[in-house]
């Protein structure tokens, strides 16, 4: 016990990556479908006692562990969580046990591939979220894109090459920009102390002038507005969303993602905090094009995944200009980046839902066409309730998580600039226009076209990872604090202190 | 019991939603009708109580909700003589309507799901009503409009039902962005949301002008969201397409309680408006526009269904406008009477058209008062009770808005208010006639089955029909000899800031009592002259003259039957442009230039690596390897 109390964070994060070895072992594909659920269960096990155990009225690093690597560069393995990824950790750990259950009668070849590259992946954005060492974040943000790679690759539709290069492509150049900024971070670092750390702890310390951290800032945000994916650099979500089988799309969508706008919380702001005065104006117009272009876009699509995938070029502009609202003194809006943060989980488990029941009815008919569908609503009336309440969700109606997220945004937006609450407030309208006109074409109006007047209703199955998804959309709404409430010291502190940030480690 | 009032509905929403779906009608039915009335035992028994200890404000603390930084919504709620009016009209009103659905939705094959929304939508009700704070207000503000989209596409499977619900949503959400807007503003400048401080923080203090410019803003972002809600000018255009839904859903939401929420909610932060004396000219002027330009459409509509709904649209201009001119309680006296009467209008129509074998048109109606007895003595009621017959309901309410309007808004607006009572008049009338009187147009078939109604159907419009003629004498003007009960009972509500009291003089100012009676013999003639012009005309089906008129004067009847061609402009002008606009920011912008750029970057690449691999034999690792050293040293001497 007291070897897992003081280790807690690496057995989650790698805890994933042992069971996806050892799914190699397993003798029949029904036995490693067992082990990937037991695994990803216990993983989210472990990720409670971490909920259960963190100290919300605290905002330091908690459960921090700290391993010696190589000590003449001053590189560390240092794991952590404060409030703000410990939500993000809880969304990942939650939203992949029903990913795996999602495959329980899949049959897809080399199934056991595809699951031990689903646990890898849950190992790389983990150890992405905990990890409070240079090195080791970049080692684990492009360890994700390997078996992300394999399961668009392998797995993926007919133009999944050309989806996988993409992807690849834009996240790569990103990342690049990204290692070449943390070097000369590094090497700055060391030129004024003379001591090499690649601890983000230590370098939060860093006094760089303001030339540098415009540039550095710029390298970081590059990297991740690539990965959230902002406008003008989303055009990958599209095409490896509809190439992307649905569990792929789930996790990209649900959790991926977020490591760009956390990024952005976590390292961006924090490290270079003298150049977000001159970026967070050019981050709020890329959101707001963002939100609108999205939106719009999305409106227009025939392809029901694609929609869905459009849709969060919108709702990820909702989380940036959020994480951004610069106030009149000169800190952030703590409501902003509440709604924020509360709004990547949103987005998971919302978005997360709609990818699941888009692949509900592929499974069903092998298309995604608006227009092959129409009706539904008689033939799975049950389909139809989860696909309103994910709906209602993306909307942001009051009741849902969605609005609790959007509305903290904009609240805090608006004390910042009136003029873009006021322009990202037509997101809200649009978001109406176009889930509802994905609801109208998939269930309702005449049920027309022969092949879905027997459409089967819901299975258990389906069932079993859709409404803790459904449920969990409508908790976050009613009952917000409970979740927000662990994150509130941490976004206090980096909201009003990130001009000057530190993060002090829990060391009970 | 407030609570109990509260989550009793929403209990009967998830046993017929989501246990018994397939339970048989009569089992949904009663379970929706059982927790309507226990609910309304609860309202009546909390009215009393509070009315009890002196009808003094009540704050009915919840648990926290929202909290972020110096944001904080907890879920309170409030319970005064306004929100409890409300609840009165809301599980009240209800409650009859519930029971009428079930004979009404007769011919389903199963209704679970529709009393599902139908309980769901008075539990969102209670809560926009009881609401402490903007947020709590808002969670039933979209909530109503969420249960009024999935009623309204009730039978989805005609595509344009999905449309119309599809429609009244967006509509409504663009009210709702001004609603957000106040909210926003008003957390800037107050630093709560919650209704019953602000009303502390103005009637205890003078606002300095950086406030009070800000009141101008947020009561009207707040007027926004109010005429996204009740259906007025430029956003009323959902709420005709609204009629879609089912007529028990009609007259519940689109005619006795949801469309009223723009004028509870301007009542309910009556103090803010008072201070914006800007605002209150926009809402008195808009008001009094829609109630006149909506009854004229009303006057050429053949769809009974049609006409109720653009009168319902044209009697949320009188209270708009009551409001408008300070008038907050004449607003919702109006509102009272226009829910008793209106619903008591629709679901007697509901059972002309179920009579009808669903036929909605007029033109093929007639004589019905022979078949149809009771519904048709009920209707005559509301018919009397709308146009403002001296004795029933809305003549009290109405005319207490025409001399408020008069004494407050100017000879102009209380013109406007009367020629509209006027066209209210003529159109009912007009109704009526081509309904019940005259020769009977139907078919055959349709006509050997007409029949009166089941008592389920007839009895709660026979408790309607009482309310309707009685209810008004809650106001009657001191001119006629009363106490004007309602205006006393809803006083502690209203509150003029000290600050502006003197821009509010007319509204305790004496006035002759001879003028206000000249004014209301003015529109008491109105309203039988065009009471009689509408039965010359109508009493024997259309008359032959009305073909003549309708030849001579095309273009205006075309106006008017077309709705003036709003739907069409809007689509014209906004929604076709924003489409394309859209197709071509995928179908170019996306696609064709960033993919471009995308695709061609990378083609270049591919070149550039064809060549360079010439020199360089290394692996993609190496490759990266000389980009990063490349990068870190272009970063370096950047920044160095």
């Amino acid at each position: 016990m007291e070897f897992f109390n003081s280790h807690v964070l690496s057995i989650m994060t790698f805890l994933p990556l042992l069971v996806g070895a050892g799914i190699f072992l397993v003798p029949s594909d029904q036995f490693a479908r067992l082990a990937a659920l037991a695994g990803s269960i216990l993983t989210f096990f472990v990720s409670l006692h971490v909920w259960h155990y963190f100290d919300a009225a605290s905002a330091k690093v908690q459960f921090v562990e700290s391993y010696i690597w190589m000590p003449e560069f001053g590189i560390r393995a240092i794991f952590g969580v404060d409030g703000i990824s410990l939500l993000l950790v809880m969304l990942t750990t939650a939203l992949l046990p029903l990913v795996i259950l999602s495959l329980w009668h899949s049959h897809v070849k080399n199934l056991r591939f595809f699951l031990g590259a689903i646990m890898a992946l849950q190992t790389g954005m983990l150890g992405a979220l905990v990890a409070l060492d240079l090195v080791f974040f970049y080692v684990f943000w492009e360890a994700m894109l390997i078996p992300m790679y394999f399961i668009i690759g392998i797995w993926g539709g007919a133009r999944r090459i050309y989806a996988t290069t993409k992807f690849i492509l834009y996240t790569v150049v990103g990342s690049l920009l990204m290692l070449a900024a943390a070097i000369v971070l590094y090497i700055s670092y060391h030129r004024q102390t003379g001591i090499y750390s690649t601890s983000i702890l230590d370098l939060y310390s860093a006094s760089l002038d303001p030339r540098t951290q415009l540039w550095l800032f710029g390298c970081f945000a590059l990297a991740f507005a690539i990965k959230v994916p902002m406008w003008p650099f989303h055009t990958w979500l599209p095409d490896a969303h509809v190439e992307a089988p649905t569990a792929g799309s789930v996790i990209l969508a649900g959790v991926l993602l977020k490591m760009g706008t956390y990024g952005f919380l976590r390292f961006a702001i924090p490290l270079f905090p003298q150049a977000v005065p001159t970026f967070a104006p050019i981050l709020v117009f890329l959101g707001l094009v963002g939100i609108i272009y999205g939106a719009l876009t999305a409106w227009v699509q025939k392809d029901a995944k694609k929609l869905v995938a459009y849709s969060s070029v919108s709702h990820l502009g909702f989380v940036v200009i959020g994480s951004v609202a610069l106030l009149a003194d000169g800190s952030l809006s703590s409501e902003a980046l509440t709604g924020a943060l509360y709004q990547m989980i949103n987005h998971g488990v919302s978005t997360g839902a709609l990818f699941f029941l888009v692949g509900v009815i592929y499974e069903r008919r092998h298309t995604r066409m608006l227009a092959d569908f129409g009706g539904l609503a008689s033939a799975m009336p049950w389909y139809s309730v989860i696909l309103i309440v994910a709906t209602l969700g993306s909307v942001g109606l009051p009741g849902t998580g969605g609005f609790v997220g959007e509305f903290l945004i904009l609240l805090g937006t608006f004390q910042s600039s009136p003029g873009a609450a006021l322009l990202a407030g037509t997101g809200v309208l649009l978001g109406a226009i176009y889930m509802l006109t994905l609801c109208r074409k998939i269930l309702f109006g005449p049920l027309t076209h022969e092949e879905n007047k027997k459409l089967k209703d819901l299975t258990p199955l389906e069932f079993a990872y859709l409404v803790p998804l459904a449920v969990l959309i409508i908790v976050m709404g009613v009952f917000p604090e409970f979740f927000i409430g662990k994150s509130k010291a941490s976004i206090e502190h980096l909201a009003k202190n990130y001009r000057s940030y530190s993060l002090a480690i829990d060391s009970h | 019991m407030i609570w109990m009032m509260v989550f009793l509905p929403l209990l009967g929403a998830a046993i017929n939603g989501l246990v018994l779906r397939k339970a048989p009608k009569a089992v949904s039915h009663a379970i929706a009708v059982a927790v309507m009335l226990a609910s309304f035992a609860c309202a009546v028994t909390a009215f009393v109580q509070m009315m009890g200890a002196g009808g003094e404000a009540r704050i009915i603390h919840g648990m926290p909700w929202i909290s972020a930084g110096g944001f904080s919504a907890p879920f309170n709620l409030i319970l005064d003589r306004l929100s409890g009016l409300m609840i009165l009209i809301v599980t009240g009103i209800g409650s009859l309507i519930h029971i009428y659905a079930g004979g009404y939705m007769h011919e389903e094959e199963r209704t679970s799901r529709f009393f599902s929304y139908l309980n769901l939508f008075v539990f969102m009700m209670l809560l926009l009503v009881l609401g402490d704070n903007m947020l709590v207000m808002f969670v039933g503000w979209e909530g109503v409009g969420l249960c009024s989209y999935l009623l309204i596409g009730y039978w989805f499977q005609d595509d344009a039902n999905a449309a119309a619900g599809m429609k009244a949503f967006i509509v409504n959400r663009i009210g709702d962005i001004g609603f957000l807007l106040g909210i926003f503003l008003t957390f800037k400048h107050f630093g709560t949301v919650s209704f019953s401080e602000l009303r502390e923080m103005v009637g205890s203090g003078t606002l300095d002008a950086i406030k009070l410019g800000a009141v101008g803003w947020i009561t009207l972002c707040m007027f926004i969201g109010a005429c996204g809600k009740s259906a007025q000018l430029p956003l009323y255009v959902w709420l005709p397409d609204a009629m879609a839904g089912p007529t028990p859903v009609s007259a519940l939401i689109h005619a006795a309680t949801m469309v009223t929420a723009g004028i509870y909610m301007m009542a309910r932060v009556n103090f803010l408006f008072y201070l914006a004396p800007s605002t209150m000219t926009v809402v008195a002027v808009v008001g009094g526009l829609t109630a006149f330009f909506a009854a004229t459409i009303a006057m050429v509509q053949n769809d009974i269904k049609k006409v109720l709904a653009y009168s319902t649209v044209s009697q949320l201009g009188y209270m708009v406008m009551a409001c408008g001119v300070g008038a907050f309680d004449a607003g919702v006296f109006h509102l009272l009477t226009h829910a008793c009467f209106k619903a008591l209008l629709f679901l007697g129509a509901g059972s002309v058209i179920v009579a009808m074998h669903h036929k909605q048109d007029m033109r093929e109606m007639g004589g019905l008062s022979k078949y149809m007895p009771i519904t048709h003595m009920v209707f005559l009621t509301g018919v009397l009770a709308i146009i403002g017959f001296p004795g029933l309901s809305g003549f009290f309410s109405k005319d207490e808005i025409l001399w408020k309007v008069f004494t407050g808004g100017g000879p102009a607006l209380w013109a406007l208010g009367a020629v509209t009572a006027g066209l209210t008049s003529f159109y009912m009338v007009r109704l009526l006639c081509m309904t019940f009187y005259g020769p009977n147009r139907s078919d055959h078939h349709t006509r050997d089955h007409l029949h009166e109604t089941s008592p389920m159907m007839w009895a709660p419009l026979v408790v309607l029909a009482l309310l309707s003629a009685g209810i008004g004498y809650l106001g009657v003007p001191e001119v006629l000899g009363g106490q004007n009960v309602f205006h006393h009972f809803l006083e502690p509500v209203m509150m003029v800031p000290n600050q502006v009291a003197a821009n509010w003089g007319s509204l305790t100012a004496h006035h002759s009592h001879s003028l206000e009676m000249g004014l209301m013999a003015a529109s008491v003639g109105v309203m039988l002259v065009a009471s009689a012009i509408a039965v010359k005309l109508y009493a024997n089906g259309p008359a032959p003259v009305l073909g003549k008129w309708a030849t001579n004067m095309r273009g205006t009847y075309d106006t008017l039957s077309n709705k003036y061609y709003v739907d069409e402009f809007y689509d014209a002008w906004i929604v076709q442009p924003l489409r394309d606009m859209s197709e071509f920011l995928w179908g170019i912008f996306d696609v064709k230039i960033i993919d471009g750029i995308v695709n061609g970057v990378g083609q270049v690449c591919a070149l550039a690596a064809g060549l360079a691999s010439f020199r360089m034999t290394g692996s993609v690792h190496r490759h990266s390897m000389v980009l990063v050293m490349g990068l870190v040293v272009l970063l370096v001497v950047l920044v160095v």
